[in-house]
């Protein structure tokens, strides 16, 4: 086994080990037994596993968990919209809180 | 296909209903229009509450739940993240302080330790508290919570394992009524036969009754949550606020009340899960089957979590949610046969109590279809026909 060999086989985990979602540490062994168990969308695979769950809200993840449904032949067209819900992105509760006091202000503008 | 028994709604109420059916050794196929938690049971808090319920009946059906789910992690081989760590009602002022003694009284009396808490002494069991903002708080060491999607699974696959079938996918479009007696479900694909069928589809129970000709007293109540980011133990001791519970005894305190908080129905709820995602809510609001957040909820509900917890400010939010509870006008679910549609069994309207109550409705509502009697307390309470669902011309 020459030196190169010798590295692929230290460096290839086994597919089922290799973390699809990093934020909530799932992987594609959790994805498959997901799918196995009856998940057929991106939003059924979400609640088993909490993959998508994480910080980022699945910006990382999705699009790779949805390449794993369609290797599964599950047609993403007939699944259920995952809807991304606000924020979106991280946000601060307390800079929110003076987003909204501010605005609040504006709508009651001009009082005496 | 022929079956035993159809339950209609993949949420934690048809789930637990499916698993105790099969238990006993029934044909059950469930049937879920979308995924297994689509509606209320995915987009909640997660609370196993008991101080929120009405002393009597609503209760006793409550501890007795609780019980079942001490449990259930067992019984399912599961984990559910299921644990009692006691909540706090926070009491804003003196007017609910004297109300909440009278519940404290009567809780007690049900048998349930609930206690009226100094400011100081919440505090200690929550820190973080605005100590202006209370004048007090109940507490009972026997409020819990359980992951909700995590025991819908649960039961569904402990289910699916024991013979029931799980379609998902699988709207149902209409009943099949043969001689004013129910047979049978349709769906897009084919026709289920079965001796009965079970209405679990929450707030949508409804629309499964107006295929039957009955008008179901059930309406979408929606809930606006917000998610933060996992973080170290924040939440020690779940809490809510008093005025849902002071309310419940005197509707008019909330009637008076004209500010927007009070028209979105917004009280605190507050936990953390079992990952630290700290989670508070919530609204109650009827706006048809709308389950999006809005600015205005949203709004209002950061404002009141974060008046009575300031601490929250600090905190990074990841997600927001709604979800539509099933609200019937008497805030009980309405379980039973119904009167005049042979077949036919409702079990849905749980308003904020499905997850509490999942584990005692699922075996009242076994036992009711196989045995016609329960041990389950106070079921005669929860019993559908207390309202007049035919409508007039049949
Ligand atoms: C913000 C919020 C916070 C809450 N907090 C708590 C709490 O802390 N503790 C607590 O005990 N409760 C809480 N609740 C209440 C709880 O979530 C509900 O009572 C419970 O989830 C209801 O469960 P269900 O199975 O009856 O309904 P759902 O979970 O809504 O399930 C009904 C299912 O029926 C399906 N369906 C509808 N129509 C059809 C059809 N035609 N064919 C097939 N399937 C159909 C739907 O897709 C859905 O999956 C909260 C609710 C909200 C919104
Ligand atoms: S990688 Fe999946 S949620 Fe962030």
């Amino acid at each position: 086994m020459n030196e190169r060999e010798l590295r692929t086989e230290t460096y290839v985990p086994n597919e089922d080990n290799i973390y699809v979602c990093r934020c909530e540490e799932v992987t594609v062994g959790d994805i498959k037994r997901a799918i196995a168990a009856g998940a057929d969308s991106v939003r059924a695979l979400k609640l088993r596993t909490h993959a998508g769950m994480g910080v980022c809200q699945g910006m990382t993840c999705r699009r790779n968990i949805e390449k794993m449904l369609q290797e599964q032949k599950i047609d993403l067209d007939l699944c259920h919209s995952h809807s991304q819900r606000f924020p979106v992105r991280l946000l601060n509760a307390g800079d929110f809180t003076k987003v909204l006091e501010e605005a609040e202000e504006d709508e009651e503008g001009g009082c005496p | 296909m022929t079956t035993d028994i159809i339950v209609i709604g993949g949420g934690i109420i048809g789930s637990a209903i499916a698993y105790n059916l099969t238990k006993r050794g029934k044909r059950v196929v469930l049937l879920e229009k979308k995924y297994l938690v689509n509606g209320a049971s995915a987009s909640c808090d997660q609370g196993i509450l008991l101080q929120s319920k009405a002393p009597g009946d609503h209760l006793r059906l409550a501890i007795y739940s609780m019980e079942m789910y001490k449990g259930l992690e067992k019984e399912l081989s599961r984990e559910l993240e299921f644990s009692q760590k006691g909540y706090l009602v926070l009491i804003e002022n003196e007017m609910e302080l004297k109300t909440m003694e009278d519940v404290v009284r009567q809780q007690n009396a049900c048998g349930l330790p609930s206690e009226i808490i100094s400011a100081e002494e919440a505090m200690g069991l929550q820190p973080g508290l605005n100590r202006d903002a209370i004048v007090a708080a109940a507490f009972c060491p026997w409020d819990g919570e359980v992951n909700p999607y995590m025991t819908t699974f649960a039961y569904a696959d402990r289910a699916a394992e024991m013979g029931a079938v799980i379609k998902t996918s699988c709207p149902v479009t209409g009943l099949l009524i043969e001689n004013g007696q129910v047979k049978g479900v349709k769906t897009p694909e084919e026709v289920i036969y079965a001796e009965t069928v079970v209405n679990a589809a929450g707030a949508w129970a409804p629309f499964i009754g107006q295929m039957a000709g009955l008008d179901i007293p059930i309406k979408p109540r929606r809930g606006q949550v917000y998610i933060t980011e996992e973080v170290p133990k924040f939440v020690h001791k779940g809490a809510i606020n008093a005025r849902y519970i002071v309310a419940k005894h005197h509707p008019e305190l909330l009637k008076n009340d004209t500010s927007k908080k009070a028209k979105l129905g917004v009280g605190i709820s507050l936990t953390q899960s079992f990952k630290g995602n700290v989670l508070f809510g919530a609204s109650r609001e009827f706006v048809g089957y709308d389950a999006s957040n809005t600015l205005e909820g949203l709004r209002e509900v950061l404002a009141n979590a974060t008046h009575l917890v300031p601490g929250l400010k600090r905190l990074n939010i990841i997600r927001t949610m709604g979800g539509l509870r099933p609200y019937p006008p008497d805030s009980k679910p309405l379980i039973g046969y119904v009167k005049g549609l042979p077949g036919f069994f409702m079990a849905a309207g749980h308003e904020g109590d499905g997850i509490s109550l999942a584990p005692a409705t699922g075996k009242l509502v076994a036992d009711l279809i196989l045995d016609g009697h329960t041990d389950v307390p106070a079921a005669e309470s929860f019993d559908v026909n207390r309202f007049e669902l035919m409508k007039e011309n049949g």
